[in-house]
């Protein structure tokens, strides 16, 4: 049901978002280039000041950019600390219960205490 | 007595030495990369030359006195408080774990685990500073609730071993450890 190829109502949305956009672009170039005496003529008084067709664009910009440095803090900020027992276990390997060892029957999933894990990789003497 | 060298996780140099006093008891010291003239030479040039920079804009002399200042006070408190010398663990089966940091200044911090509140030491992985590291830690448990996690004291923080000196320092702690579970019990 959930396939990405095209559909009837989908080419609809698509010319929708086109024409919507055309003409939001169309309206901000008048906007920002048509002299302001020449609105009122028209009588579009209560428009924004043409100060914000530039301004608009700078605060975008500059939000992207910071937008990138940010995502990279909050990524450092969120990553566990070294003294952290969440480097080591989690709530659901805490609460797993440990299934009983049948013959010849894969056994089953389970998360192993690191000290096992340890002792597997690095005790035995080659 | 053994020394051996090994690097760190950034490459530098560095060199682990094992000491056994007795059969339950072993010293582990790992000695970190020394103070590198090469960039003291250039944390001074760069100071001193951004404030002849700054000397030759405002004419003030001052600012040339403050730099040698800020220069000297600023290389005391590092070896004070940030350069490592070397760090150790002492493992006595039965009483507990000391690990000690040495500062470059002769300054040192001393933290002791009794063995009642360790339950094992190992190593583990985790991702510092966009790299994925291998460093020792102790676990240790509440002594009431021996099948949990309380906290984790990561070992070895300014030297950062790699993983071949961590497998040595892991093997000796352990051959220590193992000891607990033959030994009776105090009650």
């Amino acid at each position: 049901e959930n396939s990405p190829a095209p559909l009837p109502e989908r080419a609809i949305y698509g010319f929708a978002l086109f024409l919507g956009s055309w003409f939001g672009f169309m309206l901000y170039l008048i906007w920002a280039y048509v002299p302001e005496t020449w609105l009122f003529s028209l009588g579009l008084t209560y428009w924004p000041q043409k100060y914000w067709a530039v301004a608009l664009p700078a605060y975008l910009l500059v939000a992207i950019g910071i937008g990138y440095i940010l995502l990279f803090g909050i990524n450092m900020m969120s990553t566990a600390p070294l003294n952290s027992t969440h480097t080591i276990t989690d709530n659901y390997a805490k609460k797993q219960q440990q299934k009983k060892f049948q013959e010849e029957a894969i056994p089953a999933l389970g998360d192993i205490p690191i000290s096992e894990v340890n002792r597997m990789f690095f005790l035995p003497e080659k | 007595m053994e020394e051996r060298e090994y690097r760190s996780a950034s490459g530098a140099p560095i060199a682990l030495r094992r000491r056994q006093y007795s059969a339950s008891c072993r010293e582990l010291v790992v000695r970190c990369p020394r103070l590198q003239l090469r960039s003291l030479s250039a944390a001074t040039s760069a100071v001193w030359l951004a404030a002849y920079g700054l000397f030759v804009l405002c004419e003030n002399s001052m600012v040339l006195s403050a730099a040698i200042f800020i220069t000297l006070i600023g290389l005391i408190i590092y070896l004070h408080f940030v350069k490592i010398d070397h760090e150790s663990l002492l493992v006595i089966g039965s009483l507990g774990i000391q690990v000690t940091s040495s500062y470059a200044s002769g300054k040192e911090s001393t933290t002791f685990i009794e063995m009642g509140h360790v339950k094992d030491v190992v190593i583990n992985e985790a991702i510092h500073m966009q790299k994925v590291i291998y460093y020792l830690c102790i676990l240790l448990q509440d002594p009431g609730d021996p099948q949990g996690v309380s906290e984790v004291v990561p070992l070895f923080q300014s030297s950062k071993p790699r993983l071949d000196c961590l497998i040595e320092v892991y093997k000796s702690c352990q051959e220590i450890l193992e000891q607990r579970k033959t030994a009776p019990q105090p009650s």
